[in-house]
């Protein structure tokens, strides 16, 4: 049988790309978790939380190891940041570490924090990738080349920014990386990852984040994806919260031809606050799937999920977030609110608010709609004499508003409002606009 | 400034306006009156040019244009304002900006350069000032979470920056209390000019008070029924619109 017909050639590729592997300290979590992967397989439709993504065609290709490589590449959203950290293929360039001249702040590669304490860090990295929906973070846990270990120990006022990108010259690359932050009691930092996947080549990149934020911790974090057309992303998020941090995260889907971002936010104690904003654009033949998993552990937890989809073209945009609210977690409060707004008779939007009340005296709300521009409202603009194309633009930007107004850094919503007005017609109105 | 002629037009498969004939000419004002779905809010939609209401015969001129063959943001270019009886509520739109793109887009079709951003400012202030609104409207989602008073001045504070040769106020009068009212007005009559048209639908004759229309027009069944001076305003209000409807026009 042929590579390119063999329908599990992605599986048995990243069998052979383990066991060529050397083998480091964390060997074990790394064998159970390829034992757990290669047992589950590639999701399938069958499986619920991949009911609208078929990943087939990606089965039958063969993956191997991106190499290390450098890259010329620059994020758009460097303005934020003085001295971002590239991450390269899953490899720190080792400029980038070592760097911080403020105290609060430390950042190592993942392999050197791996090489100084395997034991802690091993329990660490396998907390993520549990669930049926993190078989890629499964994955990750069993091939990650490499990655950084930040921590955090008290005020950090600069942004850190973290760029990642895939240099290849192959179609079959994939890259396996992996960033573990830690926020101390009562630090305050916001932590910003690029992803601008790979550079016109079929790259395959399965990236894992995890964050941990201690008691009284208050973390904004963004994770924006601007891969080409031929990038296909794996992201998993993984976000534990002890008792009153705060977190807001922002997950903004802008490009690559498939994105799948997974959150897994998990309140632990009592007072812990979580906001998620999830910006999802499809256009052209793009799929963008976002799965979002909070669960409330603890009573007086508060979680509120704001997703606005934009969809053109033939895409398809998929948002299911799913809260759980523990047995005996009283004065938990969540809110769900997803909007779409369809672009063309041709794309698709599935959003699927689902909720899991196990608790009494809690307090839960959830919402989704889906539909095209009002025709009232463009109607209106027209009659002011705004042409309609001007007109169907400023819509599509005041629908995104809500979204775009809760980041907190101005530089990095500047750059993602210019990178997403790129994406959308009349970008010189919008311009204007702003 | 603005002939009307046969003017028939579809919503939704059915027939509403049916066959309208009227001519209002520069410097006048006319008041169409009507009761309840007679068709009167379609006929200044239609005028603006929505795009889901089937024009099936008739023609208009407006200003030596054919406006029919105009799309809404032409017509608006030309110079036709429509103040609409329902402000929609675009939130993440702000009013200065909707104000501006307005004007600009009004400047650039007379081939003028964009209005400078000081003199903006200062012409949108002293006509919020006219229409005693708040500064804080500028930076707010246009009529978002507005009253309706609100909106109804708005409309008219959009009028008086865009200085439309033919306006077409749908029911601006209708939630007000009497101070909005006498505001609105006071918006309405400083626009009145030799060479600018306005045409208010209402349903009362209380916005006549103040505003003096040069005509008076009864609109049933889709069409001028019946046409005459400020004294016909009055006269409906006495008698209602039945008696027009019964035939017995004289």
């Amino acid at each position: 049988m042929s590579a390119a017909r063999d329908k599990d050639a992605a599986l048995r590729s990243f069998e052979a790309a383990w066991h060529a592997r050397p083998e480091d300290r964390i060997a074990a979590t790394r064998a159970d978790a390829m034992r757990r992967f290669l047992a589950l397989g590639l999701p399938s439709p069958r499986d619920e939380s991949w009911r609208h993504t078929n990943l087939r065609a990606l089965a039958s290709r063969p993956f191997a190891d991106a190499e290390p490589a450098s890259s010329t590449r620059t994020s758009w959203l460097a303005g934020v940041c003085a001295d971002p950290i590239a991450l390269v293929n899953g490899r720190p360039s080792p400029t980038a570490l070592g760097r911080t001249g403020d105290p609060a702040l430390s950042i190592e590669t993942l392999r050197a924090s791996i090489d100084r304490d395997p034991a802690s860090l091993a329990a660490r990295l396998a907390s993520i990738g549990d669930a049926e929906s993190e078989r890629w973070a499964l994955l990750n846990r069993a091939l990650f080349v490499d990655g950084l270990h930040v921590r955090i120990a008290g005020r950090v006022a600069a942004p850190l920014l973290i760029v990642h990108c895939a240099e290849t010259s192959r179609d079959d690359a994939a890259v396996h990386s992996r960033v573990l932050v830690d926020v101390a009691a009562g630090a305050e930092a916001t932590i910003i990852e690029h992803h601008l996947g790979g550079s016109g080549r079929a790259t395959l990149v399965n990236h894992a984040t995890q964050l941990h934020l201690a008691p009284g911790a208050s973390v904004e974090h963004y994770r924006v994806f601007s891969g080409d057309a031929r990038t296909t992303q794996f992201d998993a998020l993984e976000i534990t919260q002890a008792a009153d941090s705060r977190c807001r995260q922002f997950t903004v889907a802008l490009g690559g031809a498939l994105l799948r971002a997974n959150l897994s936010g998990r309140l632990d104690a009592p007072g812990a606050e979580h906001d998620s904003y999830s910006l999802l654009v499809g256009h052209g033949a793009r799929q963008v799937d976002c799965v979002n998993a909070i669960v409330h552990a603890a009573s007086r937890t508060t979680s509120r999920q704001t997703a606005r989809a934009l969809a053109a073209g033939t895409s398809r945009v998929i948002f299911n977030s799913r809260v759980l609210v523990e047995a005996g977690t009283a004065g938990a409060a969540s809110n769900q609110s997803s909007r779409g707004l369809l672009l063309s008779p041709t794309a698709e939007i599935d959003a699927r608010p689902q909720l899991e009340i196990l608790a009494d005296d809690v307090k839960c709300a959830h919402g989704a709609t889906t539909g095209r521009l009002d025709p009232n409202m463009l109607f209106y603009l027209l009659a002011r004499g705004i042409d309609r194309a001007a007109a169907q633009t400023l819509l599509i930007y005041a629908f995104l508003d809500d979204l775009l107004t809760g980041m907190s850094i101005p530089g990095a919503r500047r750059a993602i409002e210019e990178a997403l007005i790129e994406e959308l017609p009349g970008a010189d109105l919008l311009r204007a606009y702003r | 400034m603005l002939k009307i002629s046969q003017l028939r037009a579809n919503v939704a498969g059915r027939n509403i306006l049916k066959g309208v004939d009227l001519e209002v000419h520069a410097g006048e004002v006319h008041a169409i009156m009507g009761p309840n779905g007679s068709g009167k809010s379609t006929l200044v939609q239609v005028l603006a040019g929505r795009e889901d209401y089937e024009i099936t015969g008739g023609s208009v001129v407006f200003d030596g244009a054919d406006l029919l063959a105009m799309p809404a943001e032409q017509r608006a270019r030309h110079g036709l304002f429509l103040g609409f009886q329902y402000p929609v509520e675009i939130p993440g739109v702000n009013n200065a900006y909707l104000l501006k793109a307005a004007l600009n887009a009004k400047r650039k079709a007379a081939g003028l350069p964009e209005v400078d951003a000081y003199e903006f400012l200062s012409l949108i202030k002293a006509k919020m000032k006219f229409m005693g609104m708040d500064e804080s409207f500028l930076s707010r989602g246009v009529n978002e979470g507005f009253s309706g008073g609100e909106k109804k001045r708005n409309e008219i504070l959009q009028m008086l920056v865009l200085e439309p040769k033919l306006a077409l106020l749908d029911e601006t009068d209708s939630g007000l209390d009497i101070d909005a009212l006498k505001v609105v007005a006071k918006g309405v009559n400083s626009l009145r000019a030799a060479d600018r048209s306005i045409v208010l639908v209402t349903h009362y004759q209380r916005l006549l008070d103040y505003v003096e229309p040069d005509r008076v027009h009864v609109f049933a069944d889709g069409r001028i029924l019946k046409s005459g001076d400020k004294s016909l305003a009055l006269e409906l209000e006495a008698r209602g619109y039945d008696w027009l409807r019964e035939g017995r026009v004289a």
